[in-house]
């Protein structure tokens, strides 16, 4: 058989790229672009006209200053939740690789948050923060405490904290895994040239850890940017409109107040400025990647 | 050569079959609770939006409706918003029947889709269908209305002494009767929701309904006219909601007031009153209810044409699908249905009996079995409702409900509040 035909090609192609071709344009490529078309028109959502507008859901979406705000608190919210999330993540896995009695179990034990769907997540630690916390601390100073979540202050750190507690499992696996991909001859060389621990744990293993570093920032930047379903459950926007993010005011504007074309164009900004970030910090990141 | 030939064939149709597995996965139906919309050759499908009367309504209800007319009829219920689940099945041909939405998507949705009622002799039994662009295209299901919640129970075992909602005509009589409690020893007799929509769309929004020309005010509101704070009707209400804060069971910690927590307290008599609405009942009576629970108005000490009166009218409508996706006979189905559900007695009976629900045609006398639906089906019938606004823009409730909920929380003053409202409605021009 002839393999350098075009036909012989073409079917080759089509058998194996073909399927997962079909699959990415229609679950990918299609609705994207009939979302972007979407923003171009002013469409309620429900309407069987799609009335075409132009770009003033762009210049809407510009001048909407509640939209800004929540994409605001969204940046600063994201900032807390991933230095913490990789903070706590490489301190766990360091802890279940040095070799600690039943590291096996804690590796598990640690990774459960992850399995619990972030809706049911804001409702159990809504349950905390409002009655267990509100009770334990009322019978400790003897007055009465009242609950974080209807603080301003205290509902953005109730989101950051139930994050860090959600993903810090997730990224300690790949944490996990970087610490054995390095090589214990390299730390050994090290400690015989003189380095202490800490220093091995600096210069060594660290600088060869770099991608793991690079896929756990990348994660947890993309998933705290469009983080919907904590916010939907432990917080709901309260208190007063104050813990809205960027992807609770996009779901709101389209679907609440329907807006959808509007909606629509901030969904687009928010994907430009969630790319954008994390397309830097891997092009950072990756720029000083060491092979070992 | 055969063989191979074969291969191929095997290795294509198992490609196919992926791909086509993995597209029926992702075209199947995402919550478990909305049926498939393929029902049975010839059944009427309905849809509707209140959760806590389904399992009724697509067992009882539709094999009674069966068993008395032969057409089959099947219930769907989506935990979707309403509007974006009825888009969807609009976007794929497949629509309901018949639908039940909120006041509000009748003017997008059935304004759009909806099959003119005029003619149809319920529409002279009740005084709450909807018209939009003179057709009448919304059938009401059930009359809700809100005010201030009372357990008599709780308040006579106080007090020693029977209690009669109609002597609290004023705020001041409010506050005499809260006192009386507090000394009774029931230390907070109110309790006040956080909610957003029951702050900015149940409660405030009463300053802008009860006027004689809603609309007229609306729009020097949007016009920048109109000055909230020297407003008698908004400083009234506000009165009022300073007393209920006062003696507020979540005084202190407003902002984690669990709306549960407060139905279950009234329910139980460890409070007195709540400012809400019929609906609430649907939990209380799940609680240790004591009984004697009613509605009535909020005091107010301006006296008017609106005192005594709870605000409401009809909640949830139906309407029938007039779009190419439903046929004339279909159309036609849909209606002998909404025609049986407001004038059988095996509808009546379910609305008021099975239901609790408060019916919104005169021809029905059962009696509501809902404490709470009877006190309202009282002031439907001595037509003491006054109607629900239904111009309020779709963010009101959200953004005006933020503003109460600091005004609530000791955030903002009235004066700050009113200048908020005055902003959201300029913005609105």
């Amino acid at each position: 058989m002839n393999r350098n035909t075009f036909s012989y090609k073409l079917r080759q192609i089509l058998m194996f790229a073909g399927p997962g071709t079909i699959l990415f344009f229609a679950v990918v490529v299609v609705p994207f672009v009939y979302g972007l078309y979407l923003t171009f028109t002013s469409w309620d959502g429900v309407s069987a006209h799609k009335p075409f507008v132009g770009f003033a859901n762009y210049a809407a979406a510009f001048s909407d200053g509640a939209y800004w705000v929540a994409l605001g608190r969204t940046a600063i919210y994201s900032i807390f939740a991933v230095v913490f999330i990789n903070i706590l993540a490489f301190a766990l896995a360091y802890l279940v690789t040095s070799g600690v009695k039943g590291q096996n179990f804690f590796r598990a034990g640690f990774f459960v948050p992850n399995l619990i769907g972030g809706i049911v997540l804001g409702y159990i630690w809504k349950f905390v923060f409002n009655r267990a916390y509100v009770a334990i601390a009322s019978a400790i100073t003897g007055g009465m405490a009242i609950s974080p979540l209807s603080t301003t202050g205290g509902a953005m750190f109730c989101l950051i904290f139930v994050s860090v507690w959600q993903y810090a499992g997730y990224m300690m696996l790949i944490y996990v895994a970087g610490f054995m991909s390095v090589s214990d001859s390299l730390k050994e060389a090290a400690m015989i040239d003189g380095c202490t621990p800490s220093q091995a744990m600096r210069n060594v293993t660290i600088p060869l850890m770099r991608s793991s570093f690079v896929q756990c920032i990348f994660l947890s930047i993309t998933r705290c940017f469009v983080v919907y379903d904590v916010n939907l459950s432990l917080t709901k926007g309260e208190p007063f409109n104050t813990s809205v993010l960027a992807a609770m005011h996009v779901y709101n504007q389209a679907f609440t107040y329907k807006n959808y074309g509007l909606g629509q164009a901030e969904a687009l900004i928010l994907f430009i400025v969630c790319a954008a970030v994390g397309i830097t910090q891997v092009m950072i990141g990756k720029r000083g990647e060491v092979e070992a | 050569m055969k063989k191979s030939t074969v291969k191929k064939l095997l290795v294509a149709m198992l490609s196919f079959a992926m791909v086509f597995a993995m597209a029926a996965c992702g075209g199947g139906s995402s919550s478990g609770d909305e049926g498939s919309s393929e029902g049975a050759a010839g059944a009427l499908k309905i849809f509707n939006s209140k959760m806590e009367i389904q399992d009724v309504f697509e067992g009882e209800l539709a094999d009674a409706y069966e068993a008395e007319t032969g057409v089959p009829v099947e219930v769907y219920y989506s935990s979707d918003t309403v509007a974006a689940h009825l888009s969807t099945k609009y976007a794929s041909k497949d629509p309901y029947a018949v639908n039940m939405v909120d006041e509000k998507d009748l003017y997008s949705l059935a304004k759009e889709y909806g099959a003119d009622m005029s003619d149809m002799d319920w529409v002279k039994d009740t005084n709450y269908a909807v018209t939009v662009d003179d057709k009448v295209v919304g059938y009401p299901v059930c009359v809700e209305a809100r005010g201030v919640i009372y357990n008599a129970t709780a308040i006579e075992n106080a007090l020693g002494e029977k209690f009669d909602p109609a002597s609290i005509k004023t705020l001041d009589d409010f506050k005499a009767i809260c006192d009386k409690l507090v000394k009774a020893g029931m230390e907070t007799p109110t309790s006040i929701m956080k909610e957003d929509w029951s702050l900015g769309a149940h409660y405030l929004a009463q300053f802008i309904e009860e006027r004689e020309d809603v609309d007229g005010y609306v729009a020097s509101l949007k016009a920048g006219e109109a000055k909230v704070i020297e407003d008698a009707k908004f400083n009234a209400l506000m009165d009022t909601f300073d007393v209920l804060k006062e003696y507020n069971m979540w005084k202190g910690q407003e902002g984690s007031a669990e709306r549960e927590l407060s139905e279950q307290a009234l329910a139980e008599g460890k409070i007195a009153f709540m400012f809400g609405g019929n609906w609430d009942f649907a939990m209380m009576k799940d609680f240790d209810y004591t009984g004697g629970a009613g509605m009535m108005p909020v005091p107010q000490n301006v006296q008017d044409d609106y005192t005594g009166k709870l605000v409401g009218g009809g909640s949830k409508y139906f309407y029938v699908d007039a779009s190419e996706g439903t046929s004339a006979e279909t159309q036609q189905a849909a209606k002998d249905f909404l025609a049986w559900f407001a004038s059988s007695e095996t509808a009546q009976k379910f609305v008021s009996e099975t239901c609790g629900m408060v019916s919104p045609f005169g021809s029905n006398t059962v009696t509501c079995t809902d404490d709470l639906g009877a006190s309202v089906k009282g002031f439907a019938d001595a037509d003491m409702l006054i109607p629900n606004y239904p111009g309020f823009p779709d963010d009101h409730y959200s953004v005006i409900g933020a503003e109460m909920q600091k005004y609530l929380a000791g955030q903002c003053t009235r004066e700050e509040l009113a200048t908020a409202i005055e902003n959201y409605w300029k913005a609105q021009a």
